[in-house]
This record gives structure tokens, C-alpha cells and sequence, in this order.
């Protein structure tokens, strides 16, 4: 046990996006002369700042939004990078982390919900890759749903490569000394990862139990209209 | 194979086409490669893709996106590859002609595609540049509003120019336009006729033919802009078409732009004579041959590219016609003045003389004969120095060489040199050391003895 403990623990890494591709989730939602605009996408940090705007103009054009968005565009992407920027200095432990990502998004009429594990210590793992083959498989028709799911993986991977960012500075401030064996434990206390060698010990077996199946399985439903409408103000509802 | 860029004229020819796939839902017909527009068509279903963009295939991927989009061939990511390139451009143009003819924005597209929002925008711009996706189709087949002297609508022939006859006749009822007729110039794709793309013509034989003072000043001034891009210059110039504006441009006096006198045949002259000088000099400009001299005499003050020709006009600009034209004719005699000295001496032969002078005159079969073997002669001469010169160099690197590999021994020597020194020294020291140590050896037991 102890063995594997110690195995398991790896030196700090440079904060990136756990993924092949170090790609930001995005999100804007501008209100701006009654107009509102909320949007999600993905944006690679290596590309030239320039294109912030260039992608703004697009995206005022196409959408044929009044021109003060343009500057409210690229300012909430500039600030959503800068910070993205500001976490890259610093390092991160990802441990031993199998964390178990969720999906619950309405896109459209699709309605999607899933739960499935994800390895944090993967850095080759790809989000658009799974996205596209989760809306094959299910036979999603609508393909607005597959970057939805994308997006939505990389915010959550986001939220934890902070989370351990954080997590990283405290243990380092409150214990000098020893790292490795407790930073371990301030990891499992999370409570987000899982334990791999419980899960693969001999005692326990690979297959997932009974109560955990319907978790695990993803659910597609396709909304009537004024479900959609329903659902719509019942969110509006929520934000105020 | 590679596929030249499209120039922003947008001149070549369409094609329609067909999916080598058939996946799309709105039945794409295949219509019969020609540049004719046809006849009767359901508009919606074709769809046109430019000539220069043939290359494309929904398997294969050309040379010339290789050169555009490095970033998914080049390895550096391991999900930036080129299948993921044809996922994206492929999911790109499917979207567009499943809603063809409606153009299809960049936010459309990047909403459906699972990838980051600037490679999609890269490969959607380098759709839309080389014309596979919003290619010259309107956003909405609108009736064409026909003046009441020609008449015609979307789905019949498409009204062209005519431009060889005097007359012109309209396309639409065939009819003789009198007062005006529309006209347009854009490529013979149906889907372009909407109302704005026709530019109205006046039409009286005069106008048609002869150039007002402001039409020209138009023209020159859209072609001291714009150079070589024609369609402009047919913009900038109201109510001419493209090749109107060439012809006109080509005919033109080339003195009227500069000079204010109206010297228009010296200055044709004077400019010619000055390119045959540039020519002789830096050996040859090279042009489109298609227009004659008048726009080689244009162009090259707007072409940076050959400094000496723009030099040469703007000094002659300078200095005015009559001037100019002094001294190209001065040059170009001090020209073959050299020349004629230089075969002079070469020959001192006054049959050669002679064929100069009478060049293109009546030379007798004889002198031209001796005309000819001299020229052999000259090309074998030439040839014998150009093979000497080389032997000569190849000896000099020999030589070169030689030293090079000498200098190398040179350096050993020495090194093996510097050795030896520090061998004898290490020697020396050895020995003195040897004979101290008996000295006190012999010392030590000296004493003993005692």
C-alpha cells in the first residue's frame, strides 16, 4: 500500500489544461441595449491577441449585434485569458486522479445528461475527440450539441486544474517539509478523486456495481418546443 | 498538382460540380462543364465552384492547403492533424451547400464544429478565399428589376454584351437596345444576377465609342491606383466595363498623362526608344506580352519592381518630351556607336560597316553571307573564352586547394614539434632530478661512513 503511495505521487507540473490540446473554455454572456448574448467556446492561448478582436468583429457580423459588443467581446475573453495566463506560472500535483465528470446540458431540443471517469493525470486526453464520438454513438443529430460537450469537459477539467493549483500553493504554505504522502491525503479529502488502488485491488472487482449503472449511462432526450420554452423560463427564472 | 492562387480579379472560369460523394440532401445535379450559363436550370441545386479551386477533393488533401494551413501538417500538436483538417473543412462545406445558395457565416459554422474557434476560422477563411464556400451566390434569388427597355428574368438566358456588333441586342427579347441597357460583367453564374451587379449603360453611339475627357481622366487615375487590377479600375470607372477600360487604356496617347503639350507621337517615341535603352542595359524587362508597348510604358511607373524603368520614365517626366527625346535618341546612338567601334576593332573590315549601314536595305547576298560567318565567328570566340575561364578557375581551386592542405601540415608540424620540446623538458627535469637524488644519496652514505 505504502509502496504504491509513494509511486503514485508526482513531482509538481507546470498548470496547463490536463488535455493534448491546451485549449480555454470560454463563456460570454453580455446584456447589452436589451440585447444578450451568451455564447461558449474553446480558445487555443498560443494564438496571437489579435485574433480576440478579429474574432469578435466576425462574431458581431455574423450575428449582426450592435457594434458596442465588439469591445465587451474582447474584453471578457482578454480577462478569461489573462487569468488562464496568470494560473500557467504556477504549479499543480495531479496525483493519482481519476475524477468522474458530469453532463447535464440542454443544446437546442437535445437534452443530454452523462456521468463517466475521466484520468486528471492523462495529458494526452482529448475532449473534442470524446465529444464527437459521443454525438456519433448516440446519434445526435443536431451537431451544435457535440462542441456543448466539449466545452462543458473542459470547464470542469478547468475548475480542478485550479482547484489543485490552489490546493498546491496551500500545502506548500502550511507544510514545508513533507509533501508527498500528505498531499495525498488533502487530495483524497477532496473527495472528488477516486481511490485507484481500492478500485483496482483484488478485493474489489472492475465491474461497476449495481447502483452505479444508471449514473453512468448517458441519456439523450429530445425536447418538444415548448418544453424547450418551458425549460427556458424556468432557467431565466433561476438567474434572477 | 499545384494550383495557383486566384488572383483577386476572380477571372476564372466556373465549373460547376458535382460531390464525388453523394451525401448532400438538396440534390445536386451535374451540369455539363461549360462556361455557357444554362439554359434552364434548377438554380438552387447547382452549385459553382471557381476553376482555380478544381483541386479540391473530399479525400485528398492538395498541396496548396498544405501551404495554407501549416499548422495541421506540421505535427507539432497531436490532435491538429490532418484528419481532423479534413473534418473540419470537409463538415464546412457540407454545411454550406446543404443551405446553398445561402451564404454561410463563420458563427454558423464554429457553433457546430467541436475544435477551437481560431482554427475554425483559419480554415473557413481559406474556404471562402479560394471560392468553396460563399462563392459569388446571392443571399436571396431577388427578381431582377429590368429597366422597361430590356427585358428578362432570372431563369432565362442571362443578358450578356455584345460587343462586336454596334448595335447591341438584348439577350432578354432580343430586341435592339436603344436608350440604355444593363450590363453585366460578372462571371455567367446565374446565381449572380441580382439587381446591383448591373451597371446601367448609356447608350448613344457616341458614348459608346469615344472617351469623355472625365471617363479618362477616371481611367488614368483608377490605373495609376490600382495597376493592374482591372475590375477596379471598371469600378472606378462609371458606366466602362473591364474591357472597355483596356482597350481604351491601350489606345491611349501615353503622353496626354504627362505632358500637357500635346506631343503625343514624339513622346510614343522618345518612350520607346528609352525602353529599347533600358532593354539593352538591364537585358530585358520582362512584361505580359499580351498588351503592346503603350502599357509597358504605364505600368513600370507603378511597377517598383523593375527600378530602372521607373527611374528612366520619372527622369523623362522630369525633364519633359522634347528633352527626353533628345537624349534617348543620343543614348541610343552613343549605343551602337560602342558597338559599331567595338566590332570595328575587332574586325577592322569595312564590309561590316557596310551591312550595318544597310541594314534592312539592299544588302547583296554575299555581305550578308560574310555578315553571318562573322557572327559564328563571335559565338565560337565567346565560347572558347567561357571554356578558358573555367579551366582557369578549376586550376586556381586546385591550387587553392593545395595551399589549404599544406597550411593543414603546417599546423602538425609544429604541434608535433611543440611536443618534442615538452618531452625534452620533461627529460631534463627527470634527470636533474635523478642526479640530485645520487647526490644526496652519495651524501647521506658519505656521512654514514664517517
Amino acid at each position: 500500500m505504502k509502496a504504491l503511495g509513494s509511486s503514485g505521487w508526482k513531482g509538481p507540473v507546470k498548470f496547463r489544461m490536463p488535455t493534448a490540446e491546451n485549449l480555454v473554455p470560454i463563456r460570454l454572456d453580455i446584456q447589452s441595449e436589451g440585447q444578450r448574448y451568451k455564447d461558449a467556446f474553446t480558445w487555443n492561448p498560443s494564438d496571437p491577441d489579435n485574433e480576440v478582436v478579429v474574432f469578435a468583429k466576425r462574431t458581431v457580423k455574423d450575428l449582426k449585434l450592435p457594434s458596442a459588443f465588439i469591445t465587451q467581446i474582447a474584453q471578457s475573453i482578454q480577462s478569461q485569458l489573462s487569468d488562464f495566463r496568470a494560473y500557467e506560472g504556477q504549479d499543480m500535483y495531479t496525483g493519482e486522479k481519476i475524477i468522474p465528470i458530469k453532463l447535464d446540458l440542454r443544446v437546442n431540443h437535445t437534452l443530454i445528461k452523462d456521468q463517466f471517469l475521466w484520468d486528471l493525470n492523462n495529458f494526452e486526453s482529448d475532449p473534442e475527440e470524446f465529444a464527437r464520438t459521443l454525438c456519433k454513438d448516440l446519434g445526435v443529430e443536431d451537431p451544435e450539441v457535440g462542441p456543448a460537450v466539449a466545452f462543458a469537459i473542459r470547464e470542469q477539467l478547468y475548475e480542478i486544474a485550479i482547484q489543485s493549483v490552489a490546493s498546491a500553493r496551500e500545502s506548500r504554505l502550511s507544510k514545508k517539509g513533507r509533501r508527498g504522502s500528505d498531499h495525498g491525503s488533502a487530495s483524497k479529502a477532496s473527495g472528488l478523486s477516486m481511490d485507484l488502488v481500492k478500485l483496482f485491488s483484488f478485493k474489489s472487482s472492475v465491474v461497476r456495481k449495481r447502483k452505479d449503472l444508471d449514473v453512468y449511462e448517458p441519456v439523450v432526450d429530445l425536447l418538444t418546443s415548448e418544453e424547450v420554452d418551458a425549460l427556458e423560463a424556468r432557467e431565466e427564472r433561476h438567474a434572477r | 498538382m499545384a494550383a495557383k492562387a486566384p488572383d483577386s480579379g476572380g477571372s476564372g472560369e466556373i465549373l460547376p460540380i458535382t460531390p464525388s460523394l453523394s451525401e448532400t440532401t438538396s440534390g445536386v445535379t451535374a451540369a455539363s462543364q461549360s462556361t455557357q450559363p444554362p439554359s434552364s436550370s434548377s438554380d438552387v441545386d447547382t452549385v459553382y465552384v471557381p476553376s482555380y479551386s478544381r483541386w479540391f477533393s473530399w479525400t485528398d488533401i492538395d498541396d496548396c492547403e498544405v501551404r495554407s494551413l501549416p499548422e495541421f501538417f506540421n505535427s507539432k500538436s497531436s490532435s491538429k492533424n490532418p484528419k481532423f483538417y479534413i473534418y473540419l473543412r470537409n463538415s464546412i462545406i457540407k454545411q454550406y451547400r446543404d443551405d446553398h445558395p445561402r451564404k454561410i457565416s463563420f458563427t454558423d459554422v464554429r457553433r457546430t464544429l467541436v475544435s477551437d474557434v481560431v482554427s475554425i476560422r483559419r480554415v473557413f477563411d481559406f474556404l471562402e478565399y479560394w471560392g468553396l464556400i460563399n462563392h459569388s451566390s446571392s443571399s436571396s434569388a431577388k427578381p431582377l428589376k429590368w429597366d422597361e427597355k430590356s427585358a428578362g428574368d432570372a431563369s432565362s438566358e442571362p443578358p450578356t454584351t455584345v460587343k462586336e456588333t454596334a448595335k447591341r441586342i438584348c439577350n432578354g427579347c432580343k430586341s435592339i437596345c436603344s436608350v440604355a441597357c444593363f450590363v453585366c460583367d460578372k462571371e455567367h453564374n446565374s446565381k449572380a444576377y441580382t439587381y446591383e451587379k448591373f451597371k446601367r449603360v448609356e447608350l448613344s453611339e457616341e458614348s459608346k465609342k469615344v472617351w469623355s475627357e472625365k471617363e479618362t481622366l477616371q481611367l488614368m487615375e483608377a490605373v495609376m491606383h490600382y495597376g493592374d487590377d482591372w475590375k477596379k479600375v471598371a469600378t472606378h470607372v462609371t458606366g466602362r466595363t473591364e474591357k472597355d477600360c483596356v482597350s481604351q487604356f491601350v489606345k491611349l496617347p501615353f503622353g496626354e498623362q504627362f505632358v500637357k503639350e500635346s506631343d503625343s507621337e514624339d513622346s510614343l517615341e522618345a518612350f520607346d526608344k528609352i525602353k529599347g535603352s533600358a532593354d539593352l542595359e538591364s537585358g530585358g524587362s520582362d512584361k505580359e506580352g499580351s498588351s503592346p508597348n503603350k502599357r509597358m510604358r504605364l505600368t513600370p511607373l507603378a511597377d517598383a519592381s523593375n527600378p530602372i524603368m521607373a527611374q528612366a520614365a520619372f527622369l523623362s517626366a522630369l525633364a519633359g518630351t522634347k528633352v527626353a527625346e533628345a537624349a534617348a535618341r543620343a543614348a541610343v546612338t552613343a549605343l551602337s556607336d560602342v558597338d559599331y567601334e567595338a566590332e570595328k576593332n575587332a574586325t577592322g573590315d569595312p564590309h561590316r560597316q557596310d551591312a550595318n549601314a544597310n541594314s534592312g536595305g539592299d544588302i547583296t547576298n554575299s555581305e550578308r553571307a560574310w555578315a553571318d560567318a562573322k557572327s559564328l565567328i563571335q559565338k565560337e570566340e565567346q565560347e572558347v573564352e567561357g571554356a578558358i575561364k573555367e579551366i582557369v578557375e578549376v586550376e586556381m581551386k586546385k591550387i587553392r586547394d593545395r595551399i589549404v592542405h599544406f597550411e593543414k601540415l603546417d599546423l602538425e608540424m609544429e604541434r608535433s614539434r611543440k611536443q618534442l620540446e615538452d618531452m625534452k623538458n620533461l627529460l631534463f627535469t627527470d634527470q636533474l632530478n635523478i642526479f640530485f637524488h645520487t647526490r644526496k644519496a652519495r651524501k647521506s652514505e658519505d656521512r654514514v661512513d664517517c
